[in-house]
């Protein structure tokens, strides 16, 4: 009944901080547009943002719920104390809610795989000079007419998909420059983050997606573009490629060539500056960044441990009386 | 703004919102123009040549249409449009779309000419763009050959005579 009951407060745990910050991120997310910053910087800080929730109620969880019921909750012998309505309910709820997180990942997996053995059918090697842009772990698809004109699929082994259409249509500047843009998602590994929004569920986030989204086609445009010369052969690529209407759907782990506001896209492209792209790849944002912040949080957090847990344990108590 | 009015109410007209004639049309445009008129200060614009008593039975048929509203000024009303002209457009426009979703069996028929409205408007919109990034594409063309050019002068030494 103990680990029983340190479960249940566990989870409630888990549930009561993931819907509060979720909550707080639906309503607050709006805020980051008025930032003047890179487009690359704004889909992480969007990506950060998005999966907040679901990271912090985790640390809450695992760093100080479950050590303060395991050191500070009297183990009675002779009396045997019930779990309590409140944290059995919310504990259901969170394993609800992480239920649908994890079947929204398979469904959307499995959906995307079967669709994109679909596209592969009858497909072969790119053999254009402008394969030879792509990286080598990255394998560059011909694929059917009927597929999506270029997507990018696949999350350990990701593949480029260029359909039949679109090597007709595009000149090998162009398609070049295109591929370099789906390349960029490659390197942002913006399926895999697509897919691990999936797992956090919560109504209201669909906006905050979407601007993920369409920032991240703004950053990938300003990585596959080095010169004005690039900028037009990919707004040309753009609007070519908009005019092939995809006969499906495409799943949710892929990312498409024609994704968000074209017109917008188009525009900043052809008043691309040098100068204003040498400033935006200066500024970029490298992982190590994230170190003294981590730093700093990690020393407060152990200068504070004991105090919190103490703390966190009056709270399980409250919530289970 | 009159071809924009005159197609947000002819092209459905036996909709529940009676389709507005032209002396009607011209006299809410006055009426958007102006903010506000009586009547006689209607009378005063230009663009209306009627009688009186023609102009104030047609603002008193607007009214009851719910397009005006309006206030007592001595003997007379003080007409105010009650929308301004994109919010017109928007409610007529949701209107017709209403009215043409709901009408007939075949409820998938009118949804294939919306999409093949919206496809055209889409089209449109990208022969803009193309049209954009080409001027691009023939300016930076134009400003390339220029600097060859002025290379090329630089290189070539200058002509003895």
């Amino acid at each position: 009944m103990f680990a029983l009951r340190g479960i249940a407060v566990s989870l409630t745990f888990f549930v009561l901080v993931y819907c509060l910050l979720s909550a707080l991120v639906a309503l607050a997310w709006r805020s980051l547009k008025l930032l003047h910053t890179t487009e690359r910087r704004l889909t992480d800080l969007f990506f950060a943002l998005r999966v907040l929730p679901l990271a912090a109620s985790i640390v809450v969880t695992l760093v100080f719920v479950v050590p303060s019921f395991q050191l500070l909750e009297p183990r009675s012998m002779n009396v045997e104390e019930g779990i309590g309505a409140m944290p059995l309910a919310l504990g259901l709820c969170a394993l609800l809610l992480i239920a649908c997180g994890c079947w929204r990942v398979i469904a959307a997996q499995a959906q995307t795989s079967r669709v994109v053995a679909g596209w592969l059918e009858g497909a072969h090697r790119l053999q254009v000079d402008a394969a030879a842009w792509t990286q080598s772990h990255t394998v560059t698809f011909r694929s059917r007419r009927e597929a999506p004109p270029l997507t990018l699929v696949g999350l350990r082994k990701p593949a480029v998909l260029v359909s039949e259409s679109t090597i007709a249509l595009l000149t090998p500047d162009e398609l070049r420059v295109a591929l370099k843009h789906e390349l960029a998602h490659v390197r942002s590994r913006d399926n895999l983050k697509k897919l691990i929004f999936r797992l956090c569920p919560f109504p209201g986030m669909a906006k905050l997606e979407d601007a993920w989204s369409q920032a991240a086609e703004l950053a990938a445009d300003d990585a596959s573009v080095s010169s004005l010369n690039d900028a037009v052969d990919l707004a040309a690529a753009l609007v070519k490629l908009s005019r092939l209407i995809p006969v499906e759907s495409a799943p949710v782990c892929t990312v498409g060539f024609v994704t968000g506001s074209i017109s917008a896209r188009v525009a900043r492209l052809l008043a691309w500056n040098e100068d204003e792209a040498g400033r935006a790849r200066q500024t970029r944002m490298r992982p190590w960044h994230a170190i003294p912040p981590v730093l700093v949080v990690l020393l407060c957090v152990t200068a504070a441990y004991g105090p919190v847990l103490a703390l966190t344990h009056e709270m399980t108590e409250w919530l289970v009386r | 703004m009159r071809l924009m009015m005159t197609k947000a109410f002819s092209i459905f007209g036996s909709s529940s919102r009676p389709r507005l004639g032209p002396l009607e049309q011209r006299l809410l445009q006055a009426l958007w123009a102006r903010g506000s008129a009586t009547v006689r200060e209607l009378l005063a614009d230009d663009n209306i040549h009627q009688a009186y008593t023609t102009v104030m039975t047609t603002v008193d048929r607007l009214y009851k249409k719910g397009l005006l509203s309006r206030v007592e000024e001595g003997r007379a009303f003080r007409y105010t449009p009650r929308h301004t002209p994109e919010e017109l457009q928007r409610v007529t426009a949701l209107e017709s779309i209403r009215q043409l979703l709901g009408s007939g069996d075949a409820s998938a028929l009118p949804l294939s000419y919306l999409v093949e409205a919206l496809s055209a408007h889409d089209a449109q919109l990208l022969d803009a763009l193309q049209l954009l990034v080409e001027r691009k594409r023939q300016e930076l063309h134009s400003r390339q050959a220029k600097i060859l050019e002025s290379a090329a002068r630089q290189k070539t030494p200058p002509e003895r005579r």
